[in-house]
């Protein structure tokens, strides 16, 4: 007879036993690996749907579960009220803060729900309410960096939360810009306080301030100019004078050998009863006369540079201020970074005369 | 044809009327078997350990090549789309749950459904049943509800074993080809794993045990008296046991999904 013939009670028994026995480890392994036994603390959440939070749906954190969906009820307001428990060795991530998000798959791979743990220390009362990611209290949290979000281990899901905040970024600054240009046509318009309001403004009181101050400038110019003829003039007739007198020197036949001449004009000048020293003085009250009209002259000139320069430093100040206006709207602020700095250079005037010589 | 067509009709219903009273007066007799403790009892062991020992072998092999399958395929193909996750509850869906049973039951189908076919078609060919009849044992009691006890019980240890070769057996086979870490390979398939997975499995082992051990014992019981017949009732006990298994196996997973 063969052996297990023989033996059949004994391999049947055995081969009973030991899958009883394997079994009944199995459930045992698995009771300690699903904590059936262990405590569980209970919180409250809010969905706007129950398609993806059915009861016994994990609650995941980092890949790890860390509690379950229990039960799932539509209140009165149209929303899904949610009851769900933490397992006791993952209760430390129930902090202030902490937020459930709801991720589902683009290609349609079902959904997770994740569980953020809030950066506060302060530990979360049991059965308090936890709000969700997409909810009002949960974007502002994310917002006010409260909540430690770790980044997607999906690909497709990570390039999503990628492309998210650059839409984001993309819809502010198109916001921004439509701001600007809004700030910008109420500034066109003279209705902006702000600081492009006031440039417009300034460059608009400077321009009006140009044709008077160019009227000024025509009234000096001609004026100087006419001052400047009538000097010429007497400048000329100096001018004759000395040349008139240098020929008078330079001849040998002239006033010069005339007077050193003994029987001269020296000797005819000390006994002609005054009548060449008499016309020698008149000479010299005419060139006195010349000297005298060109100080006058001077001084006049002298006196009309201030009012001149304040005139060239106000159309230069004007000049400067539309400078900058011209360079700011041909350099948007927001997007070639604005208007260039200027250095400011002082005044080089400040008297013909007060300047020291260093 | 319609007189022919009628003749059929008639034909199949007293069948199908006559399988349910076999089946019927098997269920009745099983119940008493436990309490009578007759002879029978050898047979059960028998039973077992051609249809469950015997097996195991066979049983091991395919379920460690269809683990090994699943996980080399999910942690290759899953992590793509972040969700390796899943290959834990792909194993415990396909290996407890639907697989398992079902191909333990063709196993057990293909070595003993034919056997015990055949077996009683033979034994009623040789006039055996006649004489158990004769000498006053219920053919019944004494040679179908051991067989159909002992393919019942076979098969829901055969499941529990294939559960164990395939969840675990097929892990040793993995590391052969794609090693992975034992602790997080068991840890997430014991949190794959619930109770109510391995009672599905076992119930619908023991539904396909008694589908394949009534077919096999009522074909093995309906050959007339040529030797001939014998392999034709071991080919529709086969060809039967399928089709039912496999109706069962439906209706079983949308009453569990439904």
């Amino acid at each position: 007879m063969k052996f297990r013939m023989r033996h059949a009670d004994r391999i049947v028994g055995v081969f009973t036993l030991l899958a009883f026995v394997l079994l009944v480890g199995v459930l045992i392994l698995m009771g300690a690996n699903q904590r059936w036994f262990s405590k569980n603390y209970t919180y409250f959440a809010q969905f706007p749907t129950a398609g993806s939070v059915q009861p016994g749906t994990a609650i995941l954190h980092k890949g790890f579960q860390v509690g379950t969906i229990r039960r799932v009820s539509l209140n009165e307001g149209g929303s899904v009220d949610a009851e769900f428990s933490i397992q006791d060795s993952y209760n430390h991530l129930m902090r202030t803060h902490s937020l459930l998000e709801l991720v589902t798959s683009p290609i349609g791979l079902g959904s997770q729900l994740l569980l953020h743990a809030g950066r506060s220390p302060e530990p979360l009362p049991e059965e308090s309410f936890v709000p969700t990611a997409d909810s009002t209290e949960g974007q502002a949290l994310i917002e006010l960096e409260l909540v430690d979000i770790p980044p997607k281990d999906d690909t497709i899901t990570r390039l999503l939360s990628n492309v998210n905040p650059l839409l984001e970024s993309t819809s502010k600054t198109v916001t921004t810009l439509n701001r600007t240009l809004t700030e910008l046509n109420r500034a066109l318009a003279g209705q902006s306080e702000g600081p492009l309001g006031a440039i417009i403004s300034d460059a608009s009181a400077a321009v009006a301030r140009l044709p008077p101050t160019l009227d000024g400038i025509n009234e000096m110019v001609v004026e100087a100019r006419g001052s400047a003829v009538a000097l010429l003039d007497s400048a000329n007739a100096i001018a004759d004078n000395i040349e008139t007198m240098s020929a008078a020197f330079a001849d040998p036949t002239g006033l010069v050998p005339k007077l050193l001449d003994p029987k001269g004009s020296i000797a005819t000048f000390l006994d002609d009863k005054n009548a060449l020293y008499n016309r020698v003085m008149t000479m010299l009250a005419e060139a006195e006369r010349s000297v005298r009209s060109l100080r006058e002259i001077s001084a006049s000139l002298s006196a009309e540079m201030p009012k001149l320069a304040v005139v060239l430093e106000e159309g230069k100040t004007a000049l400067v201020s539309a400078q900058d206006v011209l360079e700011g709207l041909k350099n948007n602020p927001l997007l070639k970074g604005g208007i260039t700095e200027r250095e400011e250079q002082d005044s080089l005037y400040s008297s013909m005369r007060e300047g020291a010589f260093e | 044809m319609i007189e022919r067509i009628g003749a059929s009709v008639r034909e199949k219903a007293s069948s199908f009327l006559y399988a349910l009273a076999f089946f019927g007066r098997v269920v009745d007799r099983s119940l008493r078997f436990f309490r009578r403790r007759q002879v029978g009892y050898k047979v059960l062991v028998f039973q077992i350990l051609f249809t469950g020992v015997e097996a195991l072998l066979v049983n091991a092999v395919m379920a460690m090549a269809i683990g090994a399958a699943i996980i080399v395929i999910g942690s290759s193909l899953l992590p793509q789309f972040g969700q390796s996750r899943l290959m834990y509850d792909i194993m415990v869906i396909v290996i407890t749950k639907e697989l398992g049973p079902l191909l333990t039951a063709f196993i057990v189908i293909a070595r003993s459904g034919t056997a015990i076919a055949t077996e009683l078609a033979g034994m009623v060919v040789g006039h055996e049943i006649e004489a158990y009849i004769s000498v006053g044992v219920d053919p019944i009691s004494f040679l179908v509800v051991p067989r159909v006890l002992g393919m019942v019980s076979s098969l829901v240890l055969l499941s529990i074993y294939f559960n164990l070769f395939g969840l675990l057996g097929s892990f040793l086979v993995v590391q052969l080809i794609k090693p992975i870490a034992f602790a997080e390979y068991f840890q997430s398939l014991l949190a794959a794993l619930a109770p109510g997975d391995i009672l599905s499995g076992m119930a619908k082992s023991l539904v396909f045990g008694v589908i394949v051990s009534t077919v096999a014992s009522y074909q093995g019981f309906s050959v007339g008296r040529a030797s001939t017949e014998i392999p034709v009732a071991g080919i529709r006990a086969v060809g039967q046991s399928f089709v039912l298994c496999i109706f069962a196996d439906v209706l079983i997973t949308l009453a569990q999904y439904a």
